[in-house]
């Protein structure tokens, strides 16, 4: 997704020079630990996140999953997402999207987490929407990689209120299919939910532009 | 009206002695069709199915007419896109049901009977039961049926779901939910 920023103030400039954000993803890196440790402390963000075994991770945990990253189970697939201008290289690591495979070997699951100063429709769809186009790149998960003969990437959230529905908006954005709602699917703050369920499969068109 | 005697569908638990009767349906290439596994062919692998998988299992019946065993139901426990573990999370309030009939038993309503038996007993043996879910082939259209008629709700098409026979398949999914049997509100189900 790209936005446009204000121009910036001062000398005018022979053609106008707009500041425009664009979303990539990549393999975490240890340097990434200063940006990364600006939000994932946040527990709001860092309950669904990789690293997470208790409620704060420690730099140390951090760093651990930052150094590892695709090799840990169970997060064979995890890349951060960049917020950066067009011309200034990659930009900040505003969180993380990780794809991870079910005991079906054909269907994994989509998980984003942003910053909550970050965090946008726009931006969760971008980031999916490159996440899927990474893994069908070629119409199909590459051989040999982590995610080898997965066909189906999914995501289960609440069905309908407030509190989903963000993340309803952005799966639709990023060209997921809302296929069903599961009944009493799931218990969320100890009441039971309906929950759809949202899928993107191989042969779905990838929404880039 | 009175069913006759050798028509009554009943399910009871399985013993190694029906290793024949499993086998009879386990290597019908028509019956296994639609699972996971390849149609055995020797007996022993059926007996071996028994003793290891049957007889520990969580809910696993045979199901009957009469005397005879005609095909089998199982429910496991916990969530039904986790394989492997036996034992449910505390937490999960889902279960997830499955059967198989001898091929001469179709078109009978056999099934039907057996699933909502089935449906039955597990919400009456599992106060922690909220949902049981099956799923059923996107081709097998006798399965959706089944679970229809067994008073399932069809909740829509979830594609290249499971891995069957080694290819993905789009699986339709249908659930039994609590308040469907008992009319009361989610609220009341006590988490």
């Amino acid at each position: 997704m790209e936005e446009q920023g204000a121009p910036a103030a001062g000398t005018p400039e022979p053609e106008p020079e707009r500041a425009e954000k664009v979303v990539t993803l990549r393999p975490f890196d240890l340097a990434d630990a200063d940006d990364v440790i600006t939000w994932a402390s946040d527990p709001v963000v860092t309950a669904s996140m990789p690293w997470a075994s208790g409620p704060c991770p420690t730099r140390e945990s951090l760093l651990a999953f930052l150094r590892d990253g695709d090799s840990a189970p169970p997060h064979p697939w995890v890349r951060a997402v960049c917020l950066g201008s067009v011309s200034g290289g990659g930009g900040a690591v505003v969180g993380a999207v990780a794809v991870t495979p079910t005991d079906d070997w054909c269907r994994a699951e989509i998980g984003v987490v942003l910053a909550r100063a970050r965090w946008s429709v726009g931006l969760a769809a971008a980031a999916m929407r490159r996440a899927v186009a990474e893994v069908f790149v070629d119409g199909g998960a590459p051989r040999g990689g982590t995610l080898e003969g997965v066909e189906r990437v999914e995501a289960v959230v609440e069905a309908r209120g407030g509190g989903g529905d963000a993340s309803r908006r952005a799966l639709e954005e990023a060209g997921f299919r809302r296929e069903a709602v599961l009944r009493s699917y799931r218990a969320v703050e100890g009441q039971l939910r309906d929950m759809a369920i949202y899928s993107f499969i191989s042969t779905d068109p990838l929404l880039l532009h | 009206m009175e069913r006759e005697p050798e028509m009554e569908v009943t399910l009871r638990e399985f013993a190694e002695a029906d290793t024949e009767a499993l086998f009879s349906w386990a290597s019908d290439p028509r019956v296994v069709r639609f699972q996971r596994r390849e149609a055995y062919s020797r007996v022993d692998e059926a007996r071996r199915y028994i003793l290891d998988h049957v007889l520990p299992h969580p809910w696993y019946r045979a199901i009957c007419v009469g005397s005879v065993v005609v095909g089998s139901i199982s429910i496991k426990p916990g969530p039904a896109e986790e394989g492997g573990s036996r034992r449910r999370s505390p937490s999960s309030t889902r279960a997830s049901l499955g059967y198989r009939l001898a091929h001469g038993y179709w078109g009978r309503g056999i099934a039907t009977r057996a699933v909502r038996m089935a449906a039955e007993a597990a919400f009456a043996e599992w106060p922690w039961l909220a949902r049981l879910e099956a799923v059923a082939d996107g081709e097998n259209p006798a399965s959706q049926r089944v679970l229809e008629k067994a008073g399932f709700v069809r909740e829509g098409v979830l594609r290249r779901y499971l891995v069957l026979k080694g290819r993905p398949r789009d699986m339709v999914m249908f659930s039994s939910v609590d308040t469907d049997r008992r009319n009361k509100p989610v609220e009341a189900h006590g988490l």
